[in-house]
């Protein structure tokens, strides 16, 4: 589902990723770690094209991605196979919590407001918000403001997912319903890459693991290997 | 209750009902304020008189050959007033339908092609006649317009556009005169009158005969249409309260009319001197005209001051939103467009900024003209009012625009948005939302900014209340009338922009399910 050839990337002028390779198959889930600055968010960040690549290639879920700038077209259609979600969840601060999960399709796909809302509806079911559908996610705690964000990436039917230390802005208390959801869809059979510094919740989901040190990867293997 | 406690549309009409009382004392105080009598003239050796250089030739205009010096018949006459009072003459510029509110301020009197009318013999002193005047319809040598009494019916594109002087005789009988299929438009400068009549913005324009003569040469493509119509005198104003200064230039006009000085004026000006003089010797005085009673004046002048009030609103509410849509789309321009453009639209917000909004206007309504393109005085109003503001809207939208995190834009970039998407969809509404008060406080300047529009002759509150108040001599009446009118459009205004606060403010904070 994901192929990492050799890629190299740039951040500020300086050299953070080199010579990474990897490979995610289908319905498998990788999760990165790594120390902080060695290039995890970088790496995450070339997968949907987010950054550009120095050198390298990548393929993940039909598309491909060569070195330098790409069309805005490509990404787009990219990005629509891909879903990300960030450490600081990132939710429309302007639009209510179910807006949030149904604007994606309503506007990318053209898909029927009341058909959006309603895919939007059985999402938040399976996040375990629905009964917040209709709050402003500002009202949310972190973790709820999460599993939004989760059910928004899944409105897209992406074929990959990708997490950024999905739990580091929140206490522990609330780490593990995020993680949860992040495990459900694991076990349903979900491509992802997750970035973490939990070792317990790699150790769980992660059906390989790649440990990056200063830009490229060091230790490659499962759970067990690595950790 | 604490000024904070007003909220913003409270302090604004709290604020306006401050200007008002200002206003009127203002107005009361002005009323009581001594005019400059004769002895204080003698005193200061100086003869101030006050009169509008863009009025034109051949009154005061500036010398042609020499820019910066004042010439025209009329600033000679001043000087030879100046000395047989024994002082010396004094100019003091002002714009020429509010001249006479500068006399007992600023200005002895007023010495500007004023025409003698029973209204100004009510709220002023006239001095006897020192000139005749007739009036003269001018139009383009290429226009069927060949008589005065063909503008009594329709003209080839209906109704004929008849530019006039805003306050002249010129305008009086315009308007007065039965049975004329014309729309009067007033100007605040007669060569303004001329040059639009040159371009084709206007069907003719009236003015004073000796105008007409005086810049022919500078129009060839203009032509005197008929004999001279209705004339009458012009006359020296002073302040009411000031019976020596007026008798004093009464005897001093009397004494040049009679040496010969007067004549030798107008010869050197080819005004005819010897049929002036002749005219001048037997001009009978014209009575003054009766004070209108409140309960009259009222009833006449409140349907114009509330037509012209529409006016006010539908330029504000015109214009706005355009400067709105427009000042958004060249902040996303700047923000997000191609690179080539971006200098492009700085370039298009620093000289809107940095020019003033009248000058604007000007260019719109008197210089696009000359390049084929004519806009309508109400067009050109709106145009420019939404130009001149859609500058200061995409600052305010820009900041808006940056204010909004940037994890927003890769959030909706990350789903597969495009960047269009991507603005329309979570960075414009968003940043909407931000710039709320300070776009409805805009709102407010433009709302008080229309009444510039009188520049280019459209007749606002601001512009109505000037032009009433000068002919029914109700200055402090009126000002109160037309402020209760400002004060009636704003409070709404103030209520909207406090329930769009209260409403940002919902949306902004967190709410509990
Ligand atoms: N926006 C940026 N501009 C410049 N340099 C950046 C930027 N983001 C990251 N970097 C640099 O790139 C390198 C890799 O950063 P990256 O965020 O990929 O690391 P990370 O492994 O995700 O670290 P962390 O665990 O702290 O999130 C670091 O040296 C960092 O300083
Ligand atoms: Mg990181």
């Amino acid at each position: 589902m994901i192929t990492v050839e050799s890629v190299a990337a740039f951040r500020a002028g300086v050299r953070v990723l080199e010579d990474v390779s990897l490979n995610v198959p289908a319905g498998t889930v990788t999760t990165l770690v790594g120390p902080s600055g060695s290039g995890k968010s970088t790496l995450l960040r070339c997968l949907n094209g987010l950054e550009t690549l120095a050198a390298g290639s990548v393929e993940i879920a039909g598309h491909r991605l060569t070195a330098g700038p790409q069309s805005p077209r490509r990404l787009e259609l990219l990005r629509r196979d891909v879903g990300m979600v960030f450490q600081q969840f990132n939710l429309f601060p302007h639009l209510s919590v179910l807006d949030n999960v149904a604007l994606p399709p309503r506007v990318i796909r053209q898909m029927p407001a009341a058909e959006a809302r309603a895919q939007a509806q059985t999402l938040l079911e399976r996040v375990g918000l629905a009964h917040l559908a209709d709050v402003r996610p500002t009202a949310l705690s972190g973790g709820q403001q999460q599993r939004v964000a989760i059910a928004r990436s899944l409105a897209m039917e992406p074929r990959v997912m990708l997490f950024d230390e999905p739990t580091s802005a929140l206490d522990p208390a609330m780490s593990g319903e995020v993680l949860e959801v992040i495990l459900g869809l694991a076990r349903a059979g979900q491509t992802m890459v997750v970035v973490t510094h939990d070792h317990s919740f790699a150790r769980r989901v992660a059906t390989q693991v790649a440990e990056l040190v200063a830009g490229r990867v060091v230790r490659q293997g499962t759970a067990a290997e690595v950790l | 209750m604490s000024w904070d406690s007003l909220g913003k549309g409270g302090r604004w009409a709290v604020g306006l009902l401050l200007a008002v009382a200002l206003l009127l004392a203002g107005a009361v105080a002005a009323g009581s304020v001594a005019a400059a009598e004769l002895e204080e003239v003698v005193a200061r050796g100086e003869l101030i008189w006050a009169a509008d250089q863009e009025g034109g030739g051949p009154h005061v205009f500036l010398d042609p050959k020499n820019p910066s010096q004042l010439t025209g018949f009329e600033v000679e006459l001043a000087e030879l007033l100046a000395a047989e009072l024994g002082v010396k003459a004094r100019f003091q510029q002002g714009q020429w339908d509010r001249l006479p509110l500068l006399l007992g301020r600023t200005a002895d009197c007023v010495i500007n092609g004023i025409e003698l009318t029973p209204g100004r013999q009510r709220d002023y002193r006239c001095s006897r006649p020192y000139f005749a005047y007739a009036l003269q319809l001018v139009a383009r040598r290429d226009a069927p317009l060949t008589s005065f009494e063909r503008l009594e019916s329709l003209g080839p594109h209906g109704r004929w556009r008849v530019g006039v002087l805003t306050g002249s005789a010129a305008e009086i009988l315009m308007r007065g005169r039965a049975g004329l299929e014309v729309d009067v438009v007033g100007y605040d400068g007669t060569v303004d009158c001329l040059e639009q009549v040159t371009t084709g913005v206007l069907d003719a324009t009236v003015l004073d005969d000796c105008i007409a003569s005086f810049y022919a040469d500078r129009f060839p493509r203009l032509r005197a249409v008929d004999r001279p119509q209705a004339g009458g005198f012009y006359t020296i104003l002073t302040p009411p309260d000031t019976p020596h200064l007026s008798a004093k230039i009464d005897e001093a006009l009397g004494r040049l009319l009679t040496d010969g000085r007067l004549k030798q004026l107008y010869d050197s000006w080819d005004l005819a001197g010897r049929q002036q003089v002749l005219l001048l010797r037997d001009a009978d005085e014209i009575p003054p005209a009766p004070r209108d009673s409140w309960g009259h004046l009222l009833r006449s002048a409140l349907p114009l001051l509330l037509s012209a009030a529409g006016m006010t609103v539908l330029l504000s509410a015109a214009s706005f939103p355009l400067a709105i849509l427009i000042g958004l789309a060249v902040a996303i321009g700047r923000l997000y467009g191609p690179p080539l453009l971006r200098p492009l639209l700085a370039g298009y917000v620093e000289v809107l900024r940095g020019t003033p909004l009248m000058l604007q206007l000007y260019a719109l309504f008197f210089l696009l003209p000359k390049i084929g393109l004519a806009l309508p005085a109400l067009a050109a109003a709106i145009i420019g009012l939404a130009l001149n503001y859609s500058a200061y809207e995409s600052e305010i939208y820009r900041a808006g625009l940056k204010a909004v995190p940037g994890g927003q834009f890769e959030a909706a970039l990350a789903l597969g948005m495009t960047k269009w998407q991507a603005l329309r969809h979570v960075i414009v509404p968003q940043a909407v939302r931000i710039v709320m008060p300070p776009v409805t406080s805009d709102f407010i300047a433009l709302f008080k900014d229309t009444s510039v529009c009188s520049a280019i002759t459209v007749i606002e509150l601001t512009k109505r209340y000037s032009v009433l108040a000068l002919s029914t001599g109700r200055i402090v009446e009126l000002a109160v009338v037309t402020a209760l009118l400002y004060l009636a459009m704003s409070w709404p205004m103030a209520l909207v922009s406090r329930w769009l606060e209260r409403r940002l403010e919902r949306t902004g904070a967190a709410r509990q399910p």
